[in-house]
């Protein structure tokens, strides 16, 4: 417990945000695992600000006469099917990946935790509250109830594909997940003396929800940016892959891979190997960060 | 009887989840941008023929009529036309859903009866090369793309070595089709006797399979794995232990009861893998459920993607109903 508020302390104070950062990455240098995934995180963040400037090519731009080239020093992964070098591609696609995964993320952060604090914090309720409460955990349940990949697919489908649908699909789809960790951290803050306290003090009891309960409650659904970040990039490769995702020539990974699935079956293997490799260390990293992350704040597995 | 009365009681908890499921894929439409009628009228048509359409697909009644109206066609299994082929959506779901249950079937068949024993030998047998093995999989297996995958196999085997078929389909374009009984062309070819096409099913079976179980058999490694080890360091093996029993009695106490958490994971493998086959038979151009409802997303054919969602939902459903009656004739402490 003490170590989940000191995480939530560090949101709140700037100061020890730096510190909280510090002790994050002293606390991964003893596992090799985490280390390894926030180094990932730092290289697909550095490739989302600058990727496309350190591209040696425009990863939009078809050169031409130089189709389907395999690997060489000039092009270090080879040219697609059209002619674009698919290095620079592959380096300039975390731009439109990451901005899609992190907002979608934060947005089903914001709102799942927030739905989150009230179904947990009034579960126990009657009336209205109680009411609401159930209502919500219905609707998750229901959410939940369709496979992830095919409801993402069915929301773009009826939108149109497009970046901004994407990013409505998914944070829409993973509401449920920072909800439910919410949930149950709120179940057992909402029992502590500090709160009991704030009662007696005379707050309200929504006050008490939103400025006491969720502060110290966040933490579990804050670990869980990280995977929820690398199983979104996922889906929206796997959506761009079939062609509901981003459009084509945009550079990104799923769909650069669907470009070259064709050369796949022919033999010419550089032009899906490469943004697929970079695609599954990305995913890799964010989960382990993420692993790292739930370790950290739980004081049990934090040696 | 008691099995019975479970069986009824979790049926008509089935009721207001269809109601839920139903909703939410009747609403669906409703996120169309613009106006259905226009678009299925076209941009040309005049204010009359819009008005017809619209009278057509009952979108000038309220909202609770047309979910009326909906829920009574869906029961008298008419899931409306696809308006690219004109053909009949649910005469199209007839014809490929065998592809995708063969696809789905093997896959969670050959995950089960490979997971569980690898998942019950790490947890007896900790510390050895294979647990390194296993922890690198582990990790790789849930992020590296299954689409992605199908490709490199695809790659390695098909075009680099030539020892499989590639991404053309169920059967060689010269192998016999078998008669249809189940759909699922090798068990038919069986049936018929036919040796030659049975072996070309198989062979085009054996790359996407190969995909799903990759990518999802690590659920059940995982799962099984770590429920063994908890069952081994319980009390009553503990005791089992003290009594002096064998090593192999112990074992056989722990996997009794660590039977039903593995039961809910394969459940959710089978849930996995219908969102797996999505896009395994996308690369492999499989044309089982799946690609359908790809397509129909690409073509913006509204009727194929609504009956594609439901389908989705029920067969989800429908999982988690066998899991739970599973779960209860395992335990006999579930109540009714």
């Amino acid at each position: 417990m003490s170590s989940s508020s000191e995480i939530l302390g560090m949101a709140s104070r700037r100061g020890s945000i730096k510190r909280g950062l510090r002790d994050f990455v002293l606390f991964a240098r003893r596992r090799p695992s985490v280390m390894f995934g926030l180094v990932i995180v730092g290289v697909t963040l550095f490739l989302a600000l600058f990727g496309p400037a350190v591209a040696p090519f425009d990863p939009e731009h078809a050169l031409p006469g130089a189709g389907l080239q395999p690997p060489s020093f000039q092009h270090w992964m080879g040219t697609d099917v059209s002619g674009m070098d698919i290095f620079s591609r592959t380096i300039s696609a975390p731009r439109i990946d990451l901005v899609i995964a992190l907002v979608s993320s934060l947005i089903a952060f914001a709102v799942g935790v927030a739905l989150g604090v009230i179904s947990g914090y009034f579960a126990s309720n009657r009336g209205v509250a109680r009411f609401i409460s159930e209502g919500i955990m219905r609707c998750a349940d229901i959410l939940q109830a369709f496979p992830v990949f095919i409801f993402a697919l069915a929301l773009v489908g009826f939108r149109g594909p497009g970046t901004g649908n994407v990013i409505a699909a998914l944070a829409f789809l993973n509401i449920p997940y920072f909800l439910r960790v919410t949930r149950g951290a709120v179940f057992q803050v909402r029992e502590q003396p500090f709160i009991e306290a704030a009662r007696c003090a005379g707050n309200s009891e929504l006050r008490i929800a939103f400025v006491h309960v969720m502060p110290n409650s966040a933490g579990p659904a804050l670990a869980n940016i990280s995977p929820g970040i690398g199983f979104a990039i996922l889906l929206t490769s796997a959506l761009s892959f079939v062609g509901a995702g981003v459009p084509k020539p945009t550079p990104e990974w799923g769909s650069m891979i669907s470009i070259g699935a064709p050369n796949m079956i022919t033999g010419q293997w550089w032009t899906a190997l490469f943004p697929g490799i970079f695609l599954g260390l990305t995913v890799l990293g964010y989960a382990l960060c993420g692993d790292g992350l739930r370790d950290y704040i739980d004081p049990m597995n934090r040696r | 009887m008691r099995f019975l009365r479970y069986s009824l009681r979790r049926l008509v908890f089935l009721v207001p989840q269809l109601v839920a499921v139903s909703l939410i894929v009747f609403f669906l439409v409703r996120l169309l941008p613009g106006d259905p009628a226009y678009l299925i009228a076209g941009q040309f048509a005049t204010k009359e023929r819009v008005e017809e359409v619209r009278r057509d697909l009952g979108l000038d009644q309220p909202l609770p009529v047309q979910y009326v109206t909906y829920v009574g066609r869906v029961l008298r299994g008419d899931l409306g036309r696809s308006w690219r082929t004109s053909q009949s959506v649910v005469e199209d779901i007839r014809s490929r859903l065998p592809a995708t249950l063969e696809l789905i079937l093997s896959a969670g068949l050959i995950s089960v009866l490979l997971g569980i024993p690898i998942g019950v030998y790490t947890a007896v047998k900790r510390r050895g090369v294979g647990d390194k093995v296993l922890f690198v999989y582990g990790m790789l297996s849930g992020s590296i793309p299954d689409f992605w995958l199908g490709l490199i196999l695809i790659f390695v085997f098909f075009s680099l070595l030539g020892w499989l078929p590639g991404p053309i389909g169920r059967l060689d374009p010269i192998a016999e089709t078998p008669a249809t009984v189940t759909g699922m062309y090798t068990i038919d070819a069986l049936i018929d006797g036919n040796w030659d096409s049975f072996v070309s099913a198989l062979q085009h079976l054996v790359l996407p399979v190969a995909t799903l179980v990759l990518v999802y058999m690590t659920l059940i490694i995982k799962n099984t794995r770590s429920t063994v080890e908890e069952m081994l360091r319980s009390d009553f093996v503990e005791h089992a232990r003290a009594l002096g029993l064998p090593r192999s009695k112990q074992l056989r106490y722990a996997l009794h009861n660590a039977l039903p958490p593995v039961v809910t994971v394969i459940g959710i493998v089978f849930w996995f893998l219908l969102g797996g086959a999505v896009l395994v038979e996308t690369v492999f151009a499989w044309g089982g459920l799946g690609q359908y409802g790809v397509e129909a997303v690409i073509y913006s054919d509204y009727a194929p993607l609504q009956a594609f969602v439901l389908l989705a939902a029920l067969f989800t459903l429908v999982v988690f109903l066998l899991v739970d009656l599973a779960y209860f004739t395992i335990d006999p402490r579930i109540k009714t």
